[in-house]
């Protein structure tokens, strides 16, 4: 396997590469039943996070994954720094560069910005979720939660539901689930779905259709409610009523044994409703916990060009 | 350079071989190959060569004043007759904008001094361009101004733009609109397709370009003011072209030459150098626009050339800056990607970059005869052009052809009294 700098996205993975993140982590999270749940593998090196984006989940997830690797972890804080000056993103990440920091985990608004970012640095970048682009730690998390409940993925179903146009999470988890042999499906208002013909993934437009579909998974994704300019939906309560995980929906994925899924944080009573939070095939804090675990196995293979 | 210049065996568009002799700027006689008997200070052996009159582009950005450190115009006109353009209309987007008689009287100025090719200047529709105001039409027209355009700028406002046309409708003035609906398009980078999907990019559909097309046009027939569509990019924008222009004698329309060429998918992995205005699109549509070429239903191949700083263009597809430089490459793009293809003839070529874009400044087209003034290029179809940031003329260097060969080469440039070999 050649040395990879960065983890920008999914689709520039190996077969290989993709085995060896997820085989990693299992032996990661086995870390976490210890009562020392630390090794000294990136001892003596340094991971900036740099997020231009509220997140306290991703960023925590990323900072236990780096300091249970015993590297030294610090945040730039965008929302007080230069930044808010007005200071362009290449100067930021030469002076990041002059500080000669090893990894920089990076969030940003806009998608294709840790592109940007990957190519004026020799740390190594992972993107942690840029504009709709692409999450790959987020996808192989959930890709090594599903592994963990079917121990062959292969032609498993996954419906995923909700904001899939501004979703990255969406596109990520997508692309590797369907290398890993599983079928994907999309479920949502016609508004927030992209067409079959741009996305390559089937659509279906309500509920029963889709669990005529037979998946073993329901992947829900975060709504966004606060847009800007002209709604996608009306309402929450409508998006609920469609869209959402209903008591008696609960019922269905009860009755079949599927599994819930959710990147949060959880909207509840739009997405999903309080009981499905409390149902035993639900997903949730498993993909967090497995969070960690997958980004350790994330900064443990990649190789910075770091000059020392 | 006052001198003699002799181009033998040259191959006309209609495929004749001639000898031209050149002094002081005139063509003294074209003959059969072989009738000219003179000597000349510079003799070219044109066998195998292309002889075309010089293009002329209606749609250029130089920049200057106020962008230089994108563009200039010495630069920005060298790169046009490196191109094979001896003419070029300027976007009024200087900094301050052209949108009153000063503006381009201080425009104007410079070129005096630094254009090697003719520029004919337009003017904003608005003031500013700001979209607000109607500009001093009557004084921009006095200073040679004939296109009223805002630039890349759609307009917005049907009610300010049907009170300008009537206004205008009496000036003998040409408005240059791009169809768009903004509201549809504001947070657009590309066209919507796979690529944006992967992405993870908003597009801009064309419908947007469609329905806006479609507003101007009838608000043009409304008023019965002359209007030019700036950058057609869908099959759709092809269909409306087809319909209304059998209608009105008062409507043209231009094509950017990288939509003849790119589609969207030449995006990869977000190259910026590919983020046009409008977007570049799908395969049928660059097919849709070379046809609507050849039939005239578009009237002119333009370059919408668009100087960007490098490090503008470094920064993350949504945050960069639009647009592509086109002068420099204009003639090898067009040889390469259109004539040496099969896709379009050289006579097509003439019509659509030279003929019409020089009708639609009120220009006669150009005569290669006897007692005319020169203004043709020397076209090499063998030999190739190496673009590299040293062989570019233009201050920039945001070309996708960059590091690339094309086939064919501007070997000479005969403008006035300027004779220019590359």
């Amino acid at each position: 396997m050649t040395p990879r700098k960065d983890l920008l996205n999914i689709s520039s993975l190996t077969d290989e590469e993709i085995h060896t993140l997820l085989e990693s982590a299992g032996p990661m999270k086995e870390l976490f039943t210890k009562s020392v749940k630390k090794v000294p593998a990136l001892k003596g090196k340094s991971v900036l996070t740099l997020f231009y984006e509220p997140s306290t989940r991703t960023r925590s997830s990323f900072e236990l994954a780096a300091e249970r690797l015993s590297a030294d972890v610090t945040n730039f804080t965008v929302s007080t720094s230069s930044v808010v000056k007005g200071e362009s993103v290449q100067d930021t990440i030469a002076t990041l560069q002059s500080m000669k920091v090893d990894y920089v985990i990076v969030r940003h608004h806009n998608s294709g910005l840790p592109n940007v970012i990957a190519r004026h640095t020799t740390a190594s970048v992972v993107n942690a979720g840029d504009g709709a682009h692409a999450h790959p730690s987020q996808a192989l998390l959930d890709s090594f939660t599903i592994k963990e409940v079917f121990p062959d993925v292969r032609g498993r179903r996954v419906l995923i539901v909700g904001d899939i146009l501004h979703s990255r999470v969406a596109r990520s988890t997508s692309i590797l689930m369907k290398r890993l042999g599983m079928e994907v499906a999309y479920l949502g208002p016609g508004s927030l779905v992209p067409r079959t013909e741009h996305s390559g993934i089937p659509r279906f437009s309500d509920f029963n259709e889709a669990f005529n579909w037979k998946p073993d998974v329901v992947y829900l994704l975060r709504v966004q409610k606060e847009r800007q300019d002209a709604p996608f939906f009306p309402s929450a309560r409508e998006y609920h009523k469609i869209y959402g995980v209903t008591e008696e929906r609960l019922k269905r994925i009860s009755d079949e044994g599927l599994y819930i899924m959710h990147p949060g944080p959880v909207n509840r009573g739009v997405e999903i409703c309080d009981l499905a939070m409390d149902y035993e095939r639900c997903l949730i804090n498993q993909q967090v916990e497995n969070g960690i675990a997958c980004r350790m196995s994330i900064l443990y293979h990649l190789t910075p060009q770091t000059q020392h | 350079m006052n001198t003699s210049l002799l181009i033998r065996n040259a191959q006309t568009v209609d495929e004749k071989r001639i000898d031209v002799f050149v002094k002081d700027g005139v063509i003294v006689q074209i003959g059969e190959v072989g009738s000219l008997s003179s000597t000349a200070e510079v003799e070219i052996d044109a066998s195998g060569m292309v002889l075309l009159p010089g293009l002329f582009d209606v749609h250029a950005h130089l920049c200057q004043p106020g962008g230089e450190d994108k563009e200039r115009i010495s630069t920005a006109t060298a790169a046009a007759l490196h191109g094979g353009i001896t003419g070029l209309m300027a976007m009024p987007d200087t900094a301050p904008v052209m949108d009153n008689a000063a503006q381009i009287t201080t425009f104007m100025e410079i070129c005096r001094t630094d254009a090697q090719v003719e520029v004919i200047p337009s003017g904003c529709l608005t003031k500013g361009s700001e979209g607000e105001e109607q500009a001093s039409y009557d004084s921009l027209r006095a200073k040679g101004v004939r296109f009223i355009t805002d630039g890349d700028r759609a307009p917005d406002n049907m009610l300010l733009l049907y009170r300008a046309m009537q206004y205008a409708s009496n000036l003998n003035l040409t408005f240059a609109l791009r169809g768009d609906v903004p509201a549809l398009t504001a947070k657009a980078t590309m066209h919507p397709g796979t690529t944006s999907y992967y992405l993870g990019l908003t597009g801009a559909p064309a419908c947007a370009e469609e329905i806006g097309m479609e507003a101007i046009i009838r608000l043009s027939a409304e008023t019965g003011n002359a209007l030019h569509v700036q950058t057609v990019s869908t099959s759709g924008s092809v269909d409306i072209l087809r319909r209304c222009k059998s209608e009105s004698a008062s409507l043209s329309a231009e094509v950017a030459l990288h939509h003849l060429i790119f589609t969207h998918e030449d995006v990869g992995r977000y190259d910026t150098n590919y983020k046009t205005v409008p977007p570049l699109r799908d395969r049928a549509d660059v097919d849709a626009l070379i046809d609507a070429v050849n039939d005239g239903v578009i009237d002119c191949i333009v370059s919408d050339h668009t100087p960007c700083t490098a490090f503008s263009k470094l920064q993350d597809f949504i945050t960069a800056p639009q647009g592509m430089i086109g002068l420099d490459t204009y003639l090898p793009a067009i040889y390469h990607y259109l004539v040496s293809t099969g896709k379009m003839s050289w006579a097509t070529v003439v019509r659509a970059c030279s003929e019409s874009p020089r009708r639609l400044m009120g220009l006669a087209p150009i005569d290669l005869a006897d007692g005319q003034p020169a203004n043709f290029v020397l076209f090499n179809p063998a030999a190739q052009t190496e673009v590299t940031p040293q062989s570019l003329r233009s201050r920039a260097s945001n070309t996708p052809f960059l590091g690339k060969t094309l086939k064919g080469k501007v070997e000479l440039v005969a403008f006035g009294d300027k004779v220019c070999l590359f």
